[in-house]
């Protein structure tokens, strides 16, 4: 079976457990990961995180995004942000236009809480969020003319997507489905220092007030209801209030061309395209996961995740394999500067949140030029993934960051002397050294390391090292991380 | 320690990568060669406006006549008013006789209308369309409405690419910090840049000694990877190099721009100061780096560019004519930057060697939602430069009979209110501007669709006549 949680863990395993599950496999976390010695118990301690709801908050977005970063610094609980940011890219809401960093705190904090719960209960508690109210204009929806901009996301981006993953993809809902579900939210507006969300009655779409418009009727031709589809706003009783829970109960139930619930199989793919590698096979990864998972019907995100990390797929990229079926994944611009500041000990600082090294960059610019802002993705799709992020401008700001780190060499910056034995004077084992700390050595193959030994003895002329010495060692060995940092082997897990 | 473009193919063993390991849509390794079709001196650039457009309220039905009355039906709140739309005239619709105008907040944009220098592609769309965002971008992007598998991940500009240049050319650059869909393929090497002054690479300072040897292994490194069987780790070995290459190249564009440059042209990018403007100016360098009387500077010579402007998803507070609202504000911003853009190339002398392509990727809904407007389908493209033949090409959109979204419906049947594919503009500018053949055009960068001709799109018109 290849979901196996009894089968037995390698160190290289679980540093890549570390890498892809969590923000970096340092000294520390290893330790703690220490006994675990299967994939399940593994799973288990990384997924052994408390459900609490981390808001990040500030006066301005500046110190809401920063505080988000040094929350991800800090986390004890690195599988939870971890997930936390697959969430914020699956429910992409940007501050630009929600404009106030309470309300977007708030909304980060539904990301922590539920990063391993139940995700029906996640769509709805995303329904009533003040935050993605004013994003997706559920706010500004009336009955007069429904505005469908939440209703379609909710389809196509929070749950079904578009189309299905049959081999020959189908649609999985009409531009009806989106027309009808969009009264649904009719009227929907929050109040309050807590921006609690209630129904303004007058302004929502009653069937009896608008006739010509139908019953609320959704899924007449797609998702396994048959002809008569689904009435999401029963005649007697509680048309208003309940209906957008119904709408999501509805989707959840929604099956597609292959008669698999749709949702689960949707988000069973994102999130092994996320913590495993970038093309997924739909039958001999995802719906495994999801049958030994039971996630179609209890919903539960952990116990999703944990068969992702139990399955034989999960740790396919653990090893240097970089033949054509190694298939492994772009780490996102986020995931490249936590770990990297995580595994090297090195703190921004000041009121700018800066690295203190090369430029004096902020990590705000260092993220924004690696392409990716926390609290402010590009649009409600969030961002788009893999080869997306290795263009000429990204990949330049990640060996600018690199460049900087290596060069921050301050108190609170870059100290080598204190993550390794600089009494090492091999190269070979001065590339090794280094390639630990940084959690790259598994990737990196023969012919790199003799390039970066050839680098640290100027192609021989100097065949050993003595790190001890300053120069030597904030000239080579500060040069050496930087390479690493800006290698190939280390854009990738 | 610039590299010449020659060292870096030889040192990397890129020199043939277009043909080796670039997968060519038919996977067939002569196809470079047989398309001997290329962009010469001239460049094309495509403008992107992200969000969906709302076209009937950027080219506005003026006179009055059944589409006037459709539209003031339909658009109370967001009306724009012949009065606010007369200074804005431009030529008729060709269905119906009515004369059109552009949106006030586009009167820069309407001068270089009156120089004849813009065309108006009314009406653009494709068959089956899609309203979501995501879905149609991708499918103006690449081209393909039907979902072709053998189309997927190639834009329509990339396709081209990948025919014309190898893994050691830079065709092409977006300002951006993605290479964006239409420019997307693996044979050749696209740019992403945001800002030319900030793209030099950057050494430790601690010990400037020991920077060749960095450069070194950097570029070893790299090459090794360019050489990898995984797509994932080739694709980052060869952006890799060619960051390299051009962090020591794209700077020095920069450089002279601003000191060559007159001061009246750097004050009116600055004056516009929004985005748009700030985007242009970049390409602007790119190219007086080729065509400055000093002489070009090395490893500069892309010919191909994308930008884009956000903001036009305006579900609420569109706004109509008055200058604080946000789609004027929006129409502002690529009218006045385009006009500053133009006038620089005029001063340039190469005005009439630029073309630039404006998209959206659909219209909206043709009924206002209240002070604003949901996903649409068909809407206008601008077409832009100095070799333009300006006016008003394609059809209006038949705003008086709506689908059951109320949308404009797109069709191929004869007919007054045909509609004009997407396809055919690209099309139109692959033939007129970069001079390749509809034969292969038709072969290896838009394949015509299969279907009912009156539905689909399978008779091509790769002539609408804005280009010579």
């Amino acid at each position: 079976m290849p979901v196996n949680p009894g089968a037995a863990l390698t160190d290289a395993h679980r540093r890549h457990l570390l890498r892809r599950a969590g923000l970096g496999p340092s000294a520390k976390e290893l330790q703690a990961l220490g006994s675990a010695s299967t994939r399940g118990e593994a799973a288990d301690r990384l997924l052994g995180f408390p459900a609490k709801a981390l808001k990040p908050s500030g006066r301005e977005f500046e110190n809401l995004h920063n505080n988000w970063v040094k929350a991800l610094l800090k986390s004890r609980y690195p599988l939870q942000a971890k997930l936390a940011l697959f969430w914020h890219d699956h429910f992409a809401t940007g501050f630009s236009k929600v404009r106030d960093t309470r309300m977007m705190g708030a909304h980060i904090g539904l990301l922590y809480y539920y990063a391993r719960g139940n995700f029906r209960d996640f769509v709805k508690a995303m329904n009533r969020d003040a935050a993605m109210m004013e994003w997706l204009d559920t706010v500004r929806n009336g009955k007069e003319i429904p505005n469908e901009n939440y209703a379609r996301e909710l389809c196509e981006l929070f749950t079904l997507g578009v189309f299905d993953l049959a081999p020959t993809p189908q649609p999985n809902y009409t531009q009806e489905d989106i027309v009808q579900i969009a009264r649904a939210f009719t009227g929907w507006r929050y109040y309050g220092r807590r921006a609690t969300a209630y129904l303004e009655d007058f302004q929502h779409d009653y069937t009896s007030e608008f006739p010509e418009r139908g019953p609320k009727v959704i899924f007449k031709t797609r998702g396994g209801f048959g002809p008569s589809g689904r009435n999401f706003a029963p005649t007697s009783g509680d048309e208003g209030p309940q209906e957008i829970d119904r709408v999501v109960d509805i989707i959840f139930e929604h099956t597609d061309s292959q008669g698999k619930n749709t949702v689960a199989r949707r988000t069973a793919y994102r999130l092994c395209q996320y913590l495993a590698h970038a093309t997924p096979s739909v039958t001999g990864f995802v719906d495994q996961v999801v049958a030994d998972s039971n996630f179609a019907s209890t919903w539960d995100i952990g116990a999703l995740v944990r068969s992702i990390l139990c399955h034989d797929d999960f740790y396919l990229t653990a090893g240097a394999d970089y033949s054509a079926s190694g298939k492994k994944s772009v780490k996102w611009p986020i995931d490249y500067a936590v770990s990297t500041l995580r595994l090297l000990g090195v703190k921004p600082s000041g009121k700018y949140f800066q690295i203190l090294g090369g430029d004096y960059r902020s990590m705000l610019d260092h993220l924004a030029d690696m392409g990716q802002i926390l609290a402010e993705p590009p649009s409600v799709f969030g961002w788009d993934w893999e080869s997306a992020w290795v263009s000429s401008s990204a990949m330049l700001a990640r060996y600018r960051f690199a460049r900087d780190v290596a060069a921050a060499r301050s108190r609170a910056g870059f100290r080598p002397e204190k993550l390794m034995n600089i009494g090492l004077s091999n190269p070979a084992s001065i590339v090794d050294a280094a390639a630990g700390v940084l959690g790259v050595q598994d990737h990196l193959t023969g012919a790199e390391k003799t390039i970066l030994v050839n680098y640290l003895t100027d192609n021989g002329a100097n065949p050993t090292l003595d790190l001890t010495d300053y120069a030597t060692r904030n000239t080579k060995l500060h040069g050496l991380f930087a390479l690493l940092m800006q290698s190939p082997a280390y854009q990738l897990h | 320690m610039a590299l010449t473009r020659r060292q870096f193919l030889t040192r990397t063993g890129l020199a043939t990568a277009g043909t080796l390991f670039g997968p060519s849509i038919f996977g067939n390794p002569f196809v470079r060669q047989a398309m001997a079709d290329t962009i010469g001196n001239r460049y094309l650039v495509v403008l992107f406006l992200d969000g969906g457009n709302d076209g009937l309220n950027t080219v506005v039905p003026f006179s009055s006549g059944a589409l006037r009355s459709a539209y003031n039906s339909y658009r109370s709140n967001i009306n724009i008013s012949q009065s606010a739309l007369a200074p804005y005239a431009i030529g008729t619709d060709p269905a119906t006789g009515t004369q059109l105008a552009l949106h006030p907040g586009l009167a820069n944009l309407h001068q270089l209308y009156t120089l004849g220098k813009v065309a108006v592609i009314q009406g653009c769309g494709y068959p089956d369309y899609n309203l979501s965002h995501e879905e149609s971008r991708i499918i103006w992007q690449t081209a393909n409405p039907l979902r072709s598998m053998s189309l997927a991940g190639t834009g329509w500009v990339g396709r081209h690419l990948a025919g014309e240049y190898g893994g050691g050319d830079i065709p092409a650059v977006c300002i951006s910090s993605s290479v964006e869909p239409d420019f997307q393929q693996t044979a050749t090497s696209v740019l992403a840049i945001e800002r030319l002054a900030d793209f030099g690479f950057p050494y430790d300072g601690f010990d400037t000694a020991d920077t060749p040897a960095k450069r070194d292994a950097f570029e070893q490194l790299y090459t090794q990877a360019a050489g990898n069987a995984q797509p994932i780790r080739q694709y980052m070995g060869t952006t890799g190099l060619t960051t390299l290459l051009s962090s020591e190249s794209y700077p020095q564009a920069h450089e002279v721009w601003q000191t060559e440059r007159p001061a009246a042209i750097r004050d009116a990018y600055a004056a516009v100061n929004r985005s748009t403007a700030r985007d242009l100016r970049e390409i602007s360098k790119v190219i007086y780096a080729q065509e400055r009387s000093g002489g070009p500077i090395p490893n500069v010579d892309a010919h191909f560019f994308q930008l884009s402007n956000g903001g036009y998803d305006t579900h609420s507070d569109q706004g109509g004519a008055q200058p604080d609202g946000q789609h004027y504000g929006l129409l502002a911003e690529i009218g006045d930057a385009i006009k500053v853009f133009y006038d620089d190339l005029v001063d340039m002398g190469v005005a009439n060697r630029v073309c630039i392509v404006v998209w959206s990727e659909f219209s909206r809904r043709i009924p206002q939602n209240d002070n604003g407007t949901d996903h649409g389908s068909q809407g206008p493209m601008f077409v832009i430069g100095g070799s333009v033949i300006g006016g008003v090409y394609g059809r209006h959109p038949n705003i008086l009979s709506l689908d059951s979204d109320e949308n404009t419906v797109y069709s191929q049947a004869a007919g007054q209110y045909r509609s004009t594919d997407f396809r055919d503009v690209y099309g139109t500018v692959l033939k007129h501007w970069v001079n390749m053949s509809q034969a292969s055009i038709l072969a290896n960068v838009l394949p015509l669709d299969t279907g009912n001709p009156a539905e689909y799109w399978t008779v091509p018109n790769f002539d609408l006549g804005f280009l010579p």
